[in-house]
């Protein structure tokens, strides 16, 4: 049997690392995290059972990434756009303490993710690009 | 009026996220996606510390912890 050049053979994704595998699991770690309300004892030891675990698998290079670009091109600057208005209303409203007159992006969010399922979409979000980071 | 200027201002910011990263994924885009921009920052290391990977790692655990834990 011929020998494939190294350059052209690409490696699968491990089993756990297909959508069709790590969807259902993100999901399903996201219902339960809804489940848990805030300042509760659970939700603590949630997130951080959850963080430091996708924090372990990305600092040890377990999980197939992505190859980084060796330099950003030079429209990467607009990504400063997003960032500074959202700071600026960010410091704006935390450094004005005026409470819900003129709230903080967290305060403005609490009452939503009071309710359960938004709640599971908020731990979907953030674990799924969580996944992704670590991916990265 | 105040109330409505700052959820003004965070969902402008939200949109311009949006708004450029749909720009970033046209084909022949300047615009490097967010997730290119990420896995650039975490290339930063300081000798053997990967000093880039462990604070967006940092950064986006906080808030989880933040938003959903607090």
């Amino acid at each position: 049997m011929m020998e494939q050049p190294h350059d052209l053979t690409v490696e699968a994704p491990r089993t756990w690392e297909r959508p069709v595998v790590c969807v259902p699991v993100l999901v399903a770690l996201s219902l339960v995290g809804g489940r848990f309300p805030s300042f509760s004892t659970e939700a603590n030891l949630y997130v951080f059972g959850t963080g430091g675990v996708l924090i372990w698998l990305g600092l040890t290079r377990r999980v197939q990434g992505h190859t980084a670009p060796q330099r950003l091109s030079s429209g990467a600057i607009w990504w400063t756009l997003p960032v500074v208005v959202f700071g600026v209303f960010e410091g704006a409203t935390f450094f004005a303490a005026a409470g819900d007159d003129f709230p903080t992006f967290s305060l403005l969010a609490d009452p939503l993710l009071e309710d359960r399922l938004v709640r599971s979409a908020g731990w979907l979000v953030w674990l799924s690009a969580f996944w992704g980071l670590v991916r990265r | 009026m105040m109330r409505a200027l700052a959820i003004g201002g965070f969902l402008v910011g939200l949109a311009l996220f949006g708004l450029i990263e749909w720009l970033a994924r046209r084909e022949g885009s300047r615009i490097p996606t967010l997730g290119e921009v990420c896995a650039y920052v975490m290339r930063y290391e300081v000798g053997p510390v990967p000093v880039g990977r462990i604070g967006l790692f940092g950064f986006w655990w906080w808030v989880g912890w933040h938003f959903l834990a607090r």
